[in-house]
């Protein structure tokens, strides 16, 4: 197997892009973010006591963990942006269906 | 064996043919659009779980939710004390190293760096086997404490509340008679469903880093040119991390 070079060699199964390493600068630094957020998180919690806030605090500190490895470990920072939309626009469904089934349940322990 | 002709490619009309308009290869793309599924497949689980719990805040017949750092308070070798939260933040530590180190090893790919690849596969899949084992141990402890697949000895009563809120970070703690009563069904069911999956992914993980560790000791990619499988296993591994990340938060923060 080899590299296409040129692009009337394009073949869709076997073409490699060219990739680059990066060095392991921002490797490094994205894992003492990961590792930094996940202690805040062990602090937080026994710092504040149980509420809506907390909850809202835990939630945003899961997404950021999540940009860091997509962006970062994922190299989708890096792709191409088509790639980046059709792999995260998608999951705006999922936004929908929680915010739709949470407000059911919450509505299903009226009579539960 | 550099391909320096990825500009020629990007001056081609974008989907007239003859060029990838994302400018990855096959399998990449194919992996990425598996892990877009498997985004869908764990969202539908702990949207579930979510909705699930919702419906027992303020159950007035059924015992509430239980509060999960009043199970999920031990650790290995030191029984009897209340350490909410300090095992499962061990294993995220674990999978956190065990990222790191596959992605390092993706970088060494880019570098055709053989001996570099061989050692940070090798921790990574030290890294997964030993998250295993510690998912071993906490269902393991969680069975023995009672909890079923299709039961729940953890409705925690007023007593049982009075009894938690007693006791600070590391003192000694045991469940006493009259503390816990059946709970709702969802909450052991859920826990085995959803940390089970993802520890099958963990699973399968370790075995696919495993066959390419050994396909990069037999010299396969340094034959073929390039290392892409160590990008397409690591895509999946860091996709196991980023799963965690939200089983982390929903079953033991929140």
């Amino acid at each position: 197997m080899e590299f296409y070079t040129k692009p009337g060699d394009y073949d869709p199964i076997n073409y490699i892009p060219h990739t680059e390493s990066h060095g392991t600068k921002e490797l490094w630094k994205t894992f003492w973010i990961l590792l930094g957020i996940t202690l805040l998180d062990f602090i937080i919690y026994f710092a504040m006591g149980p509420s809506g806030f907390r909850n809202f605090i835990f939630i945003f500190f899961g997404i950021v963990k999540a940009y860091y490895i997509v962006g970062a470990f994922m190299h989708l920072k890096y792709e191409k942006i088509n790639l980046a939309l059709i792999i995260l626009v998608p999951t705006i469904f999922i936004l929908g269906l929680i915010m739709g089934l949470l407000y059911e349940g919450n509505a299903l322990s009226m009579i539960k | 064996m550099a391909n320096h002709s990825d500009a020629a490619f990007e001056k081609l009309p974008m989907w007239a043919g003859g060029r990838s308009p994302f400018n990855v290869s096959y399998g990449k793309l194919m992996m990425w659009i598996f892990l877009l599924s498997d985004a869908f497949t764990f969202s539908s689980l702990l949207v579930q779980y979510g909705a699930q719990r919702f419906s027992n805040i303020e159950s007035q017949v059924t015992t509430k939710w239980p509060d999960p750092a009043s199970i999920f308070n031990h650790f290995p070798f030191i029984h009897g004390f209340h350490l909410p939260l300090l095992f499962v933040s061990v294993m995220t530590f674990i999978l956190i190293l065990s990222s790191v180190t596959m992605v390092l090893a993706v970088e060494a790919g880019h570098r055709n760096s053989k001996k570099e690849v061989e050692k940070y596969m090798l921790y990574t899949i030290i890294g997964g086997a030993a998250f295993l084992g510690c998912q071993a141990w906490e269902w393991s402890t969680f069975i023995h404490e009672g909890a079923r697949l299709w039961g729940n000895t953890f409705g925690i009563t007023d007593q049982g509340y009075k009894h938690l809120s007693e006791v600070g970070f590391g003192d000694h703690f045991h469940w006493e008679e009259g503390d816990r009563t059946n709970g709702p069904v969802p909450f052991a069911a859920l826990f085995f469903i959803v940390t089970g999956f993802h520890g099958f992914h963990v699973f399968s993980g370790v075995v696919i880093n495993v066959v390419v560790y050994i396909m990069t000791v037999r010299g396969v990619f340094e034959r073929r040119g390039h290392y892409e499988m160590i990008e397409k296993a690591g895509l999946y591994w860091h996709f196991v991390d980023l799963v965690w990340v939200f089983v982390f938060t929903f079953f033991y923060l929140i």
